[in-house]
């Protein structure tokens, strides 16, 4: 699979603070690669140095094998942190600029309006749109080009719900079209429902990285309920439950290695008892993600 | 170059703030032009008033050739109008945090900085081509006779006319860049004159040749006050080849400082 990026030993300074520090990535073609960490993590850094605006301290970063140059920017589309736009021009007109700036088709500009379905409104100036209205026409902007590569900065910040939803749907409908797309964000959710690849960022250093899908891999949870006077009893009998407590108005059910839902449900089946409530709890992203910083914090303590 | 031009160009033909400004400036370009004889009447009748008597129209101040320089001179103190409206647009890109948007978008940041050397430029030569108009317009309204290729001397003050211009809008372009705030800007901008006048006036008696260099000094010195002539002192009529090389340094050495200023900063 072909390299769309790769960061070597990428370190920003602002003074005394280090704000990223040594970064390794390397983000491959048709990849939605998840960049995420508390705020202050060096996400915004990152994304700035890779777009130009940030000077790195130390180290580099290559777009597909070459050195980054503004040709190399004008076939990436990217949102960073909030929309920015002259607010006295209209949105057809901001397009029209930025279409000249990235040397894009002008016949571009109604594609991507209607794809943001912003085409009604564009003729209105720029500071009378909504910050959902914004957030979209930042993403229009990005993608004049017919980028190869997506960088998404927090896009879903300060959205109501129904943007959040409509944001969302966007970006799949780009990652589907085999775009790449770098994401940073720290809403957990919205990673593991995007992303195939993520990076875990804290206080400017790596902590983890690795594909989605082995998020969730290893022991399972089961959350049950059934009506029975010795449930707790009998669900501590199963030989696949390396514990069980009561949690609200359920039983959780640590499992051991190997047993999944289904063994547990036969077990109480064949004892006579029918559960009303079965779910079965893959380990979160969200709970990962605490735990990787969890230790990566204990290990800071350790060392230093 | 040109595209770059059209980018910057596409930035303000929509604002309306650019064209109050501008349209403003001219007008107050015609308007000055238009009241200088009112004045010059105005003067007569106060000096009849102690009972003095002058004869203005002895006074050839829009008679061809003295009123290239007149007006170029003249044309001159009003630069400050277009300068506000170039630290207006570069301070807005660091508010709206557009210049930004811009470098992401795929701009360098040296072509970021032509842009609005480009628009400066133009401004300049629009300013030049404008008062040169004016000049033309109401030289041939009040010359008694026309005398040419007499009438013509002191054109050379045009190219001059545009430098002084140019410089003085690298000038407010850079100070835009360092200071980023359009306020601020503004008052640094007016106040430069002032700083450098106690600058000048503390050390004139220990290197009075060092002067001519200082950066505001050399792009008033492109086109020297001529009205002294009329007072019967000798004036400088003629544009000088330092002037012109100081005032060209100081506006490259403008532009230089703030392209290494975008260079390193990070936006």
């Amino acid at each position: 699979m072909e390299t769309v990026l790769t960061t070597h030993e990428l370190t920003k300074n602002f003074g005394r603070l280090c704000a990223v520090n040594q970064l390794n990535l390397e983000v491959k073609r048709g990849q939605v690669f998840g960049m995420l960490g508390p705020n202050g993590s060096g996400k915004t850094t990152t994304l700035g140095m890779l777009m130009g605006v940030t000077n790195p301290t130390a180290g580099n970063f290559t777009w597909f094998g070459e050195p980054p140059t503004h040709h190399l920017r004008k076939k990436i589309g990217a949102v960073l942190e909030h929309p920015i736009f002259y607010p006295y021009l209209s949105g057809q007109k901001n397009l029209e600029l930025m279409a000249l700036i990235k040397e894009a088709p002008a016949a571009n500009i109604p594609k991507v309006l209607d794809l943001v379905e912003l085409t009604p409104r564009r003729n209105d100036k720029y500071r009378t749109y909504s910050l959902g209205m914004k957030q979209r026409l930042a993403i229009a902007s990005a993608l004049l080009n017919d980028p190869v590569v997506l960088i998404l900065d927090e896009p879903t910040n300060g959205l109501d719900p129904m943007g959040i939803a409509e944001i969302r749907e966007i970006i799949k409908r780009i990652a589907n079209d085999g775009k790449t797309i770098i994401l940073a964000s720290h809403l957990l959710d919205e990673v593991q429902k995007v992303c195939t690849h993520f990076a875990i960022l804290r206080k400017g250093n790596m902590v983890y990285t690795g594909p989605v899908d082995d998020v969730g891999k290893g022991e399972e949870t089961v959350e049950l309920m059934a009506f029975h006077d010795d449930l707790p009893i009998i669900l501590e009998a199963f030989p696949g439950a390396a514990a069980v407590r009561k949690e609200g108005g359920h039983y959780v059910v640590k499992m051991k290695e190997g047993f999944h839902s289904l063994e547990l449900n036969r077990y109480l089946f064949e004892k006579g008892i029918v559960a009303s409530h079965l779910v079965t709890q893959k380990k979160s992203l969200e709970k990962q993600f605490l735990e990787i910083l969890a230790e990566a914090d204990h290990a800071a303590l350790a060392k230093g | 170059m040109l595209h770059l031009l059209k980018v910057d160009l596409k930035k303000l033909l929509d604002y309306r703030t650019f064209w109050i400004i501008v349209g403003l400036y001219f007008f107050t370009l015609c308007m000055g032009a238009a009241s200088g004889m009112e004045f010059l009447k105005w003067l007569a009748r106060t000096i009849e008033g102690f009972g003095q008597s002058i004869n203005i129209t002895r006074i050839p101040l829009y008679h061809f050739p003295d009123i290239w320089q007149n007006l170029a001179w003249s044309g001159g103190l009003l630069k400050m109008g277009l300068a506000i409206m170039t630290v207006i647009s570069i301070t807005n890109e660091f508010t709206y945090r557009t210049v930004r948007q811009n470098i992401i978008d795929g701009l360098s940041r040296e072509q970021f900085l032509i842009s609005k050397v480009m628009t400066n430029f133009v401004l300049a030569a629009l300013s030049m081509v404008m008062v040169l108009l004016i000049a033309t317009v109401t030289g041939l309204i009040y010359s008694p006779q026309l005398d040419f290729p007499y009438g013509l001397t002191g054109l050379e003050f045009y190219p001059a006319y545009f430098l002084e211009v140019f410089a003085f809008l690298s000038f407010a372009l850079m100070l835009g860049i360092f200071i980023q705030r359009s306020g601020l800007t503004i008052i640094l901008l007016l106040n430069s004159y002032l700083i450098e006048l106690i600058i000048k006036e503390n050390i004139d008696q220990y290197v009075p040749n060092l002067i001519q260099f200082f950066p505001l000094e050399s792009i008033m010195n492109l086109v020297p006050m001529p009205f002294a002539r009329y007072a019967f002192q000798e004036i400088r009529d003629y544009v000088t080849i330092e002037s012109v090389m100081i005032a060209l340094a100081w506006a490259f050495l403008f532009n230089y400082f703030a392209y290494l200023k975008l260079k390193k900063s990070d936006i």
